[in-house]
């Protein structure tokens, strides 16, 4: 826990009182500079709550990322032997391959997808509760590998925002296992690929 | 080319050979063999009554549809499609290959009549190949999407590119 934090109760230096804050009003309306304020550990806002709770809850988030349980081509069968024995990702949480995106941390697209099975990856992604991340595994979910013809969309982040690139064709378990390491990463850091408005590519791409 | 061994083949394929041969006579256009594989080419308006006599016929007994599908050879001008059917016999343990010929445009009557799972092998060859099954009860895309332009297994379609549409196209309104 960092110094400073809101929680542990460590001592720090009295903040002069803020002069000017009607408490009512900061309450409904409070300014960038005062959450800025209140973030630095200079005062108090009824209602608000620095941010140091995020990444405590990230932390915890990151010991237990569960994907979902989603293969589409060979490179499943990579992502399977790296959930087995030998390479065990167990070890980092991540072993608990949901079968329902309702309980599923994020997603890897693990394979090609075909245009016809572009409408149901999207459906998942949507499906899996906020907050999420997706690995892309594999050249074909990253851009379209050799198949530049007419079934195969080119490039998972043609359809959904991406976290995580892992190159091969198929990519060795390792390479997967550092992949999640990445995502272990941006979980810790509360990074998505998503902005704040949730767009998705396709529907920005259809006009949707 | 054509090549017709008929020494290479099992005793029952002679069997089917036989019984085929005399059954239908000039109407089996060519008969081929291929590593004792036997394969029959008939003309389309024979292609029903080929395919009842094969299933309903006591001695051949095809009770199972394998697979069907098509073919395209544009260096054929007058006929560049086939559709070809793989029966098997499970009693006597035999496969036949059953080829017809069409011109661009020419339809084949259905064998969803004949064997159920006909449906999806036509549904396939249909949006691959873009030969038209009559009676059909539901000829529509199978692996692609419904709104797919074109007929990707012809040798004519384009190999690369924005062809038969992407997700930008395609998908509108599905998503």
């Amino acid at each position: 826990m960092e110094e400073g934090s809101a929680f542990v109760g460590i001592e720090r230096p009295k903040a002069p009182p803020l002069p000017d804050i009607d408490l009512a009003d900061a309450l409904k309306n409070p300014t960038d500079a005062d959450l800025n304020r209140v973030l630095e550990g200079e005062g108090h806002i009824p209602g608000v709550i620095p941010a140091q709770l995020d990444r405590l809850l990230n932390f915890g988030a990151s010991f237990s990322f569960w994907p979902l349980l989603f293969g589409l081509a060979c490179c499943a069968i990579e992502m399977m032997s790296c959930a087995g024995p030998r390479w065990d990702i167990a070890r980092f949480g991540m072993e608990a391959m949901r079968a329902s995106p309702r309980q599923a941390d994020g997603m890897i697209v693990a394979g090609w997808i075909s245009l016809k099975m572009a409408p149901r990856v999207i459906r998942l992604y949507e499906q899996i509760p906020d907050p999420k991340w997706v690995l892309v595994m594999g050249s074909c979910a990253t851009s379209g590998n050799i198949w530049n013809t007419y079934n195969v969309v080119q490039g998972a982040d043609a359809i959904i925002p991406v976290d995580v690139y892992v190159p091969g064709c198929p990519p060795r378990p390792e390479a997967l296992w550092q992949g999640l390491e990445l995502i272990r990463d941006r979980v810790k850091q509360g990074k998505h690929a998503y902005d704040g408005l949730r767009t998705i590519p396709a529907r920005v791409a259809i006009g949707e | 080319m054509v090549q017709a061994n008929l020494d290479e083949l099992s005793a029952a394929l002679k069997t089917v050979q036989k019984e085929l041969t005399s059954k239908f006579g000039k109407k089996l256009l060519e008969t081929s063999t291929f590593r004792g594989e036997l394969t029959l080419v008939v003309a389309p308006e024979d292609w029903i009554a080929v395919l009842t006599y094969c299933r309903d016929s006591e001695t051949l007994g095809f009770d199972r549809l394998d697979c069907l599908f098509g073919n395209h050879y544009p260096e054929r001008a007058d006929q560049p499609f086939e559709v070809v059917a793989n029966l098997t016999s499970i009693p006597n343990t035999t496969r036949v290959r059953i080829k017809t010929r069409l011109a661009d445009g020419e339809s084949l009557p259905t064998a969803t009549g004949l064997w159920p799972s006909a449906g999806f092998d036509e549904r396939e060859t249909w949006e691959m190949f873009g030969v038209v099954f009559d009676g059909h009860p539901n000829l529509q895309r199978l692996l692609l999407i419904s709104d797919f332009q074109g007929f990707p297994l012809r040798k004519d379609f384009p190999l690369e590119g924005l062809v038969g549409g992407r997700i930008r196209t395609d998908l509108k309104g599905k998503l």
